[in-house]
């Protein structure tokens, strides 16, 4: 199993998740990786991605894991010679086992287009978002896993997989709190975490341990 | 002051699915070059049915591979998107370089149904084109339309400075040479149009005088005419979202009501071995996992097994599938669906009864109906019948004939598998008389009419189990028909209807049925005058279009059907349609 470290940035922050699947088995075709299919009526790529991320919100940190027997370096080479625009990779990781990240992946940084403060979450934290028409209130505390100052810009970490936690979805709370008119198009997600019995293991870092045994 | 780019951001996340409007796509040519001139293909319909377009996209290709030249694309926004539009300044603009359509040396618009008619002024309205050719000066781009409606112009041809009847493979690119030229010498609009006159198949309304022909653009050398093996890669699921190989054009079966049948004539086959190479190129510069064989018949192509051959190993090994719609009934052999994924076969026997069948020259008998169970035994358990009512001469027994043909299909399923369960879905459209057929002076039937067939035939239906009935909406029809006979008196009546509100009219959920009857009444014109019986000695509006098949043809035609006579295949004999002055059938 080898796990793609990829981009989804620019125009392809528009994509949606679904379709992302779609245009990935295609890139994975004209590239001429030779992928596992399923078995059965209709067989499909064995293909395994990351949680999807909100339309709009461009990541650095998207995580792709493939059924294929081949070199690390070609996979990268071929992947981003027939990948789209937005949509580059940057590492390869070789591991034994399907490292199930929908599963073991549960919270990513994304970075704010902000300066950094501190966010107390002592007394909870309730955000309100339109959702499907209607506005929402949810007390998210719990799912703001902490807030970081990286290079002064505000980086909060997320609840995700099955108690997920949209970055836009904060934006109207965080808009009103700071005096700021951030968009969706402005967060970038920089990293993803494993969980572990230790406590969380960055993405990169977990893969590397998969793939060395260390 | 914001960028257009953060303007355009901010309202993408406001619309539905926004990947419709940001371009990037895969295998998108080179856009940096220097170019002369810029060519930016419109299609009046939203990005998923636009970019499953193969006029559309044959015709982006071969601009895209000239040295000098440009092409990009637009589809119509969907109304969410048009309104943030509007309401931020946005002007209509190009996907690939986010270039305004005002800006470009040649627009062209492929209008491929009647009913896109408002959505081409939906897209000017968007583009800040003023609506009629005579309002804009030379600061705007030289307009076209083109595609299937070009088959009568006479409802649009206000709207465009140009209109190319035919094939554009080599017009359009000419046309955009001669604009290009044109600029740089400084020469008028009415210069550059009396240039663009000589081109084939380029109707100047402005300039045309009475009395005068368009000659059909044809191209001449079918099988190496320029093909996009390097297709874009659509961003969200297209309507049809595979490597589309177009295996010959036109039809050798002379279907009396078909439209396609009579224009795209003469009959040109494509090689099997060019067609087979071109899928693989394909699937290979886009990723595809599906190849359909695209044609008006597809069975009747004369390589069709040596293609399946060809294609067979190739798709088995890159996961891919291969499908192969319109398939007639008469060549359908069990070969042809070895290596393919047997989900359901699609037959249009178009006639419930053998009389109305050799009415409208749908050369299918009961006989052939019963080859069905050949798919069955080869697998397939759902078929899906497409039939039209209101056809000349049709009474209720015709109609009654669709629901024996489903009944005997079960008996026959029963016989083959020994078993029920046979889906049958039949789908029923309404005939519209289109131009440039032998049907082209009939009358349509009345919307009333419509609504009785279709409560009749459905109560039918109903009595047999396992067949579902849907059939196409009766107003709708009568709009189409209204649109594709009618006369220059029409644009009046399509502007008047926009500005009321109709848009996207291909849509159910869109399709204003009072808008349109209010712009008929107050345009002072009536729709039962357009789908109403023509004389047949009374001129037509599209007549001076020469498609090849002279009106002596297809007078004879319909004489032939009103005897209920049949006239064969093409392929068995040359039938004389005349269509070959234009260039060579190949199949005789």
């Amino acid at each position: 199993m080898l796990v793609l470290k990829y981009e989804k940035t620019g125009r392809a922050c528009f994509i949606s998740h679904i379709d992302l699947l779609k245009h990935t088995a295609r890139t994975i075709r004209r590239a001429e990786i030779p992928v596992k299919f399923s078995n059965g009526y209709s067989p499909h790529a064995l293909l395994f991605f990351s949680a999807p991320l909100a339309l709009g919100v461009s990541s650095k940190a998207e995580y792709l894991a493939i059924d294929a027997d081949m070199s690390k370096d070609e996979l990268l080479a071929r992947y981003n010679a027939s990948c789209a625009e937005g949509l580059k990779a940057s590492k390869v990781f070789e591991c034994e086992k399907n490292p199930n990240l929908q599963g073991k992946i549960v919270c990513c940084d994304y970075v704010f287009p902000t300066a950094y403060r501190p966010i107390d979450l002592s007394n909870g934290f309730e955000i309100e978002y339109a959702k499907k028409g209607e506005i929402v209130k949810e007390e998210v505390s719990g799912k703001i896993f902490g807030a970081f100052d990286v290079d002064g810009k505000l980086v909060l970490r997320l609840a995700t997989g099955n108690t997920n936690l949209r970055p836009d979805r904060l934006l109207p709370t965080l808009n009103d709190m700071f005096g700021e008119d951030m968009s969706t198009t402005s967060i970038v997600k920089v990293a993803q975490y494993f969980k572990q019995e230790d406590g969380l293991v960055e993405a990169d870092e977990y893969l590397k341990i998969l793939e060395t045994g260390v | 002051m914001q960028s257009f780019d953060d303007k355009l951001s901010s309202i993408l996340l406001k619309v539905e699915k926004p990947a419709r409007y940001v371009g990037g796509e895969w295998n998108t040519p080179d856009m940096t070059k220097e170019r002369k001139g810029d060519f930016c293909f419109c299609f009046p319909e939203v990005y998923e049915i636009g970019m499953s377009n193969l006029g559309v996209a044959i015709l982006y290709d071969i601009i895209n591979k000239e040295p000098d030249f440009v092409a990009e694309r637009c589809y119509a926004p969907w109304g969410d998107m048009g309104e943030e539009m509007k309401k931020n300044s946005i002007p209509l603009f190009s996907l690939e370089t986010r270039k305004p359509l005002k800006d470009f040396t040649v627009v062209g618009f492929s209008v491929g149904f009647e009913l896109l008619y408002t959505n081409v002024l939906y897209m000017f309205d968007l583009a800040g084109i003023p609506f009629r050719a005579k309002d804009r000066d030379e600061s705007y781009p030289i307009i076209l339309a083109g595609g299937p409606c070009s088959v009568n112009p006479a409802p649009f041809a206000d709207f465009f400075d140009v209109i190319v009847c035919g094939e554009g493979e080599v017009a359009d690119l000419e046309i955009l040479k001669i604009v290009a030229d044109g600029r740089e010498k400084g020469l008028s609009k009415v210069e550059i149009l009396e240039r663009i006159k000589g081109v084939q198949g380029a109707y100047v309304p402005s300039l045309h005088k009475n009395g005068e022909k368009v000659v059909k653009a044809v191209i001449p050398d079918f099988e190496n005419a320029p093909y996009p093996e390097h297709p874009l890669v659509p961003n969200i699921e297209a309507v049809h979202d595979r490597a589309t190989v177009e295996l010959y054009r036109g039809c050798a079966s002379g279907c009396r009501f078909c439209q396609a049948g009579f224009w795209y004539r003469p009959i040109r086959e494509r090689s099997a071995e060019r067609c087979a190479n071109l899928a693989k190129e394909m699937v290979k510069s886009a990723g595809f996992d599906e190849i359909s064989l695209c044609s008006l018949s597809t069975s009747d192509y004369t390589g069709l097994e040596e293609l399946e051959g060809e294609l067979s190993a190739f798709c088995r090994e890159k996961n891919v599938n291969l499908s192969l719609p319109s398939l007639r009934i008469s060549s359908f052999k069990p070969e042809m669906a070895k290596d393919v994924k047997k989900n359901s076969l699609t037959f249009a026997p178009e006639a419930g009864t053998q009389r109305l069948r050799d009415v409208i020259n749908k050369n299918v008998s009961e006989e052939e109906i019963e080859k069905i169970a050949v798919a069955f035994e080869a697998g397939y358990e759902s078929i899906k019948l497409y039939f039209m009512m209101g056809l000349p001469t049709e009474t209720d027994e015709d109609l009654d004939g669709i629901v024996e043909i489903c009944k005997k299909l079960k008996w026959l399923y029963y016989q083959k598998r020994h078993k029920r369960g046979l889906n049958i879905s039949v789908s029923c459209a309404v005939f519209i008389p289109k131009p440039c057929t032998p049907f082209q002076w009939e009358a349509q039937i009345s919307l009333e009419e419509m609504h009785r067939r279709q409560m009749y035939l459905r109560e039918k239906l109903r009595a047999v189990k396992g067949v579902s009935f849907s059939y196409h909406g009766a107003e709708t029809s009568v709009l189409e028909g209204a649109l594709a006979r009618g006369d220059d008196k029409l644009s009046v009546v399509i502007e008047k209807a926009y500005a009321l509100g109709a848009k996207f009219d291909c849509w159910t959920e869109h399709f204003k049925w009072d808008v349109w009857q209010r712009a008929f009444k107050e345009c002072g014109l009536d729709m039962p005058d357009y789908t109403g019986a023509i004389d047949t000695e009374k001129p037509l509006p599209w007549d001076f279009i020469d498609t090849g098949v002279n009106k002596k043809y297809l007078l004879a035609q319909r004489a032939l059907a009103y005897s209920a006579v049949t006239t064969k295949n093409c392929r068995e004999g040359c039938n004389g349609c005349g269509a070959n002055k234009l260039g060579r059938c190949t199949i005789c």
